[in-house]
């Protein structure tokens, strides 16, 4: 009885596992068959033969490519946007003094009560008369204004203690210097998983680019997906090779950075 | 001492006023813009035309919101209470002291940082009729019937629900299994002292130490669970007919569709309301709740 009990204790977390990470697995085994091959039995999606061929052939059409780079691309510079905005900000409410300091930070936390979705169309009307859909300035810069980055760095700012500011002001340094040489190099840990988290936020963001872009040359992966899913019918091979490309480079992020990614939901627990 | 502030002010500005700008335009402009479109007539291919609260008139008398409405408010109170509680035992099984504990925890948190395209395709190939894995695993163990798990109304619902529950839960994991970390252990050693039992242990230390945590996840859940889309969209565009089209689907369509951009911002701004409503009921309840106890 006790013993049985054990084994289902140390069993049951083990399945749910499997089952959790079995449609990735299974994504990755397709992804490395050869096309055209008519499958009836489905554990033999996990033998041989296995090819790469699916790999060259999706790198080689260069739409996917496009989409991929473009997913890079706008991930790279929202997330490198987003630091500089949101720490410069957090700095000076943490750091400055200066008048409407509260009124300043109560209007900043607005913004996370507001959900997203809720100004999707205002803010597509807004973004039309900036000209700036169909464009990498509008698939970017909105994804940068979100106000939790700063009240993030904000709490990690203010354990930064006063007298080593003041000293450092003593000195002659600038407040820009210190911003740069002695609060930023404190918050690397805040700043990792602000940057990680916004990256895989832009990577994976799905309605905002599926609304604004009309030129195939600008979309991003997850907006690229369903297209070209759309128009190949033959098999399920080739669809699944661009879902693991797109979903490859995070998987390997995962493994080099789960500290962060689960920091950073810590952090947007916080905010609920 | 005035003049320190008014140069603390202009020291400030620089630093401010990067965000300052984009939070103002793409933040806090859309908000405001939103509510004067939804006093307009306001659509891409005609004039633009104020007719004050009309748009607010058709929107309480209009089927397709109502319903819409009804299956996303479906969707939050059958998926919430098993995207808590299954979240809850997933934490409880990844904190258990055991040689793989990285693994599960990586296991169950990994589906969530996959794309919504990724996650919808997933699903679109697994549970195809005739060809997906899932119909031809049941055939391989003897069960021959042949779901159609993207067709009929339910089953569609029981599809939606079920891999929003894969690609999610690992989110509320995290939460829950921080708050389990931050339970001193002393807590435990004193009450095994005691002579408590692991399930004592469990109801009178683990539980109650989880509820502050636990509010916070179901209030998150329920407004994420309430802007439910893309993957709806992706698997069933809604269907069959309109049976799982969620509100937010409707908004996009009457916007994108049929161009009528004012009567979407103004859904949009009814939606933002019933989430404030459910937001402010559900701390107001946690409050005084907490003042009970």
């Amino acid at each position: 009885m006790r013993k049985s009990r054990a084994v289902m204790g140390n069993l049951l977390p083990f399945i749910i596992a499997i089952i959790f990470i079995f449609p990735i697995i299974w994504m990755l085994f397709v992804s490395l068959k050869p096309q055209g091959l008519g499958i009836s039995n489905p554990l033999k999606w996990f033998l041989p033969p296995y090819t790469f061929t699916n790999y060259v052939h999706i790198i080689a059409d260069f739409q996917v490519l496009r989409w991929l780079l473009n997913s890079l691309f706008v991930g790279i510079v929202t997330t490198i946007i987003t630091l500089i905005v949101t720490s410069l900000a957090a700095f000076a409410i943490s750091k400055i003094n200066f008048q409407y300091k509260k009124f300043i930070f109560i209007f900043f936390l607005i913004g996370l009560m507001v959900p997203g979705e809720a100004t999707l169309i205002p803010l597509y009307q807004i973004a039309q008369s900036m000209h700036i859909l169909d464009s990498y300035i509008g698939l970017i810069v909105p994804g940068i204004a979100s106000p939790l980055g700063v009240i993030v760095l904000k709490s990690f700012f203010d354990s930064v203690p006063k007298e080593v500011i003041e000293s450092a002001r003593m000195d002659g340094c600038s407040l820009f210097r210190i911003y740069y040489s002695i609060v930023l190099p404190l918050a690397k840990p805040a700043l990792a998983s602000i940057a990680i988290f916004t990256f895989i936020g832009s990577w994976n963001n799905f309605l905002w680019p599926y609304m604004i872009t009309f030129s195939d040359h600008l979309y991003t992966l997850p907006v690229g997906i369903p297209v070209f899913n759309s128009n190949y019918s033959q098999d399920y091979i080739l669809p699944m090779t661009v879902n693991a490309v797109s979903s490859i480079p995070l998987i390997i992020a995962f493994f080099f950075f789960e500290k962060q990614i689960v920091k950073g939901i810590s952090f947007s627990g916080i905010k609920g | 001492m005035r003049n320190k502030r008014i140069s603390g002010n202009i020291k400030a500005i620089p630093f401010l006023l990067p965000f300052f700008v984009v939070y103002v335009l793409f933040t806090i402009w859309p908000i405001i813009k939103g509510l004067q479109m939804s006093f307009y007539d306001w659509s891409i291919i005609k004039k633009i035309r104020f007719i004050g609260l009309e748009n607010y008139a058709q929107m309480l008398h209009d089927p397709d919101f109502w319903a819409s409405l009804w299956h996303t408010t479906l969707f939050v109170l059958f998926s919430t209470p098993t995207m808590v509680i299954l979240a809850l035992v997933l934490a409880l099984l990844a904190n258990k002291k055991s040689k793989l504990q990285a693994f599960y925890r990586g296991a169950y948190f990994l589906p969530t940082i996959l794309s919504v395209s990724v996650i919808s395709y997933l699903a679109i190939f697994m549970l195809q009729p005739y060809s997906g894995f899932i119909n031809s695993f049941l055939h391989l163990i003897g069960i021959h019937a042949e779901p159609f798990w993207m067709a009929g109304p339910h089953l569609a619902w029981v599809s939606i629900v079920g891999v929003t529950l894969w690609w999610t839960v690992g989110f509320n994991m995290i939460l829950f299994l921080a708050a389990l970390q931050d339970i001193p252990d002393y807590m435990y050693e004193a009450a095994k002292i005691d002579g408590a039992t692991r399930w004592q242990l469990f109801w009178n230390i683990t539980l109650p130490q989880l509820i502050p945590v636990g509010r916070i996840i179901l209030l998150l859940q329920v407004l994420a669970s309430y802007k439910i889309f893309a993957q709806i969209m992706l698997i069933t565009n809604g269907g069959p007919g309109t049976s799982t089209r969620p509100i937010i689907q409707y908004i996009y369509q009457t916007g994108f569709h049929k161009y009528n951009l004012g009567y979407a911002a103004t859904m949009s701004y009814g939606l933002f309301v019933i989430l404030l409503i459910l937001s402010i009921l559900q701390l107001k309840g946690q409050t005084s709740q907490g003042g009970e106890s």
